[in-house]
């Protein structure tokens, strides 16, 4: 800026100010009488001002000879009597110190500037200023490096035009409104750089107020492209682990799925040789083979039900977050578990609460945590003898939401291994991988509950989530 | 195929496949009785026709098989049909080496399960039949007085009523009247009718 101009420029306003203030001087200076001195001072002080120390003193040395020359006897000669030395002298000091002041003052202001500047340019995330026009006055290099455009390309052009798509174009317009309105803005969003390609930024702006009047406004953008890129794969590669544990669980429960869809299958089959008997009966018995029909259909949509359940379970891409009722996901992962618990000699006992309120949530996820719970549970008993092999699972409401527990009579574990179950590839089990209740607490933790074990008492042990009521339900 | 007398008992936990069997042997005019596990069985009170059990292996609580041992336990002489969704050989040789009339593996033949029904009715007919004579015959085996009852298993053993005499240390004539008393009391019509009735109560031959 100004401290850019050249030395000639700067000793050259000495030249100038010191002039003006002869002329004025030399005018004035009778009616002034001393007061005259108040302009050389004052061209000191400019001079220092705008061209610092080196100009400032210049400016000295003339008004100096200046004064010398015209003012102080013997006029009209460099000379200086005797007795005018102190007069001299004083206002030489006075100079000297206005100069230095004016230097001085000039040099931290540019110092303080430079620095403003610098902090600026340097800072790592991008900056733009805009008018309340929302044409750019200024952005630093951060922002040239984010979005493409040199700096000339940007100043004085419209912020909205440079860098926001299209299809965003009307909320902008709106976060600029609140901006009007005061208030600070902070949002998370796409923007599009000179290529036209999309940059991921957390964007936060705000207005700039001077003398209780909005001038201009700010926007920070950071980067968050690749952090979201990292939080995206973190999410696909935790779904894939679910799904492959889901797939493992559903490996484990394979004879007891055929059962379950063999037996309706098997009913099916009866009642269609039911109903041919019945037709084949002189005079045909429609009643009776209208009833192994009605048996037949149900029979077939209960095996179509079973069959559904499974390959939602082994579906692969996530399912939307929807209003579930938890016990509704209950009874459908007991569909797919009851006989297997059958098969293993325990039995499975519910206690459901009524009129729970629905929570929001992805179905296969939240059936694949009770799976793993029940899988778990049913997995410890198989080694107890000495009593009865009872699973119970219950739903209830509690002040922070839905809680579900799955409880089993099994061995429990050590008192000191609680807060190490959920660790990844922690087991019990001779062939298990330890993630089932990994990957279980992740899920929870993803619809904002919490996924606890306990110890029962005198055995057994208690694994319980909550679940918030989804937003909006009383 | 009709006999409306006779009852099928069916233990089986899955709801539809109890449906579908109570449908198919209501299609062949037979009445069953659903149970939905082995312990609801025990506890009814079954009415004493000939009858038999249609028994799923895999049950909720008490087992197709344990509940087998417990009848056999308890006497109750039912014959067993067991189905199964998933049959192996060595719980189907345990089953019917405990007993039981069939072993069927869903998805089965409606006529083989049909047909196992029927043998398993006419058995237990057969069977209540013969314990029905039997009971008979160990009535009549009581009203005979004790020198009765020591003289007929040397009767039956061939012996001549001068032998026995001799053996229990009599003489000839009341021999004689005891023989008459006791083919009197035991309603034979003659000595090959007390020969058989002997046979089904198990009297001991003795040699001479």
């Amino acid at each position: 800026m100004q401290s850019l101009r050249s030395p000639y420029f700067r000793y050259g306003i000495a030249l100038v100010f010191v002039g003006a203030a002869l002329i004025l001087s030399l005018l004035l200076h009778t009616i002034l009488s001393d007061g005259f001195l108040i302009f050389f001072l004052s061209a000191v002080m400019l001079t220092s001002w705008f061209g610092r120390t080196g100009p400032g003193l210049f400016a000295v040395f003339l008004s100096m000879a200046a004064v010398a020359y015209f003012f102080i006897p013997p006029y009209r000669a460099f000379a200086v009597d005797l007795e005018e030395v102190p007069y001299f002298l004083s206002f030489l000091l006075s100079a000297l110190v206005t100069s230095w002041l004016g230097s001085a003052r000039r040099i931290a202001e540019e110092k303080q500037q430079a620095h403003l500047d610098e902090l600026f340019e340097q800072t790592p995330e991008a900056i733009m200023l805009v008018d309340l026009q929302d044409r750019v006055l200024r952005v630093n290099k951060r922002f040239t490096q984010m979005f493409g455009y040199a700096m000339q390309e940007i100043v004085g052009r419209y912020s909205i035009e440079l860098i926001i798509p299209s299809q965003l174009r009307g909320q902008a317009m709106n976060e600029r409104e609140r901006l009007a309105e005061g208030q600070e803005v902070n949002v998370e969003t796409t923007r599009r750089s000179r290529d036209g390609s999309h940059i991921d930024v957390s964007e936060v702006s705000f207005p700039v107020i001077a003398n209780g009047k909005c001038i201009a406004y700010y926007t920070i953008f950071r980067d968050i492209t690749a952090s979201k890129r990292a939080l995206e794969d973190l999410h696909k590669a935790q779904s894939e682990l679910a799904h492959l544990s889901r797939i493992t669980t559903m490996g484990e429960l394979a004879s007891s799925i055929a059962h379950e869809i063999n037996q309706p299958i098997g009913a099916i089959a009866t009642n269609g040789n039911a109903a041919v008997r019945w037709l084949a009966q002189n005079p045909p018995h429609l009643e009776g083979a209208g009833e192994a029909l009605d048996c037949i259909v149900r029979d077939a949509n209960r095996a179509a039900q079973v069959i559904g359940r499974i390959r939602a379970l082994l579906e692969k891409n996530p399912t939307p977050m929807i209003h579930l009722d938890l016990n509704e996901v209950i009874r459908e992962v007991l569909l797919l578990t009851s006989h297997e618990a059958n098969r293993r000699g325990a039995t499975v006992k519910t206690e459901l609460s009524n009129g729970l309120p629905p929570v929001l949530g992805d179905r296969v996820q939240l059936q694949q945590v009770l799976l793993n719970l029940i899988m778990n549970s049913l997995d410890s008993m198989n080694s107890i003898t000495d009593r009865p092999r009872e699973l119970v699972i219950k739903s209830s409401r509690d002040t922070n939401g839905v809680v579900l527990e799955v409880l089993d009579s099994g061995p429990g574990w050590d008192e000191q291994l609680t807060d190490t179950i959920f660790d990844p590839f922690f087991t019990t089990k001779k062939d298990g991988i330890g993630m089932g209740l990994t990957i279980s607490r992740s899920i929870v933790e993803a619809h904002g509950g919490h996924l606890k074990a306990e110890r029962r008492t005198p055995h057994g042990a208690i694994l319980k989530f909550d679940l918030p009521i989804a937003a909006g339900i009383k | 195929m009709r006999a409306p007398q006779d009852q099928v008992f069916i233990v089986e936990d899955d709801p539809s496949m109890r449906a579908a069997l109570k449908n198919l042997l209501k299609s062949v005019g037979l009445e069953a009785q659903l149970f939905a596990s082995a312990q609801e069985f025990l506890a009814d009170k079954r009415p004493d026709v000939p009858s038999c059990l249609i028994l799923d292996v895999r049950l909720p609580g008490l087992s197709g098989l344990e509940l087998q041992k417990e009848l056999a336990a308890s006497n109750i002489h039912i014959p067993i049909i067991f189905i199964t969704a998933h049959g192996d050989i060595p719980m189907s040789v345990r089953a019917m080496k405990a007993g039981a009339m069939e072993f069927l593996t869903k998805p089965f033949r409606d006529q083989d399960l049909l047909d196992a029904i029927q043998l398993s009715l006419s058995q237990d007919r057969v069977r209540r039949q013969t314990a029905a004579e039997l009971g008979e015959l160990e009535k009549r085996l009581e009203s005979l007085t004790s020198r009765e009852r020591e003289v007929f298993p040397l009767i039956i053993s061939g012996r001549s009523n001068k032998e026995v005499a001799v053996e229990i240390g009599t003489s000839e004539i009341t021999v004689k009247v005891h023989r008459g008393n006791l083919m009197r009391k035991m309603q034979a019509g003659s000595f090959a009718d007390l020969l058989r009735m002997a046979t089904s109560l198990k009297i001991p031959y003795t040699k001479v």
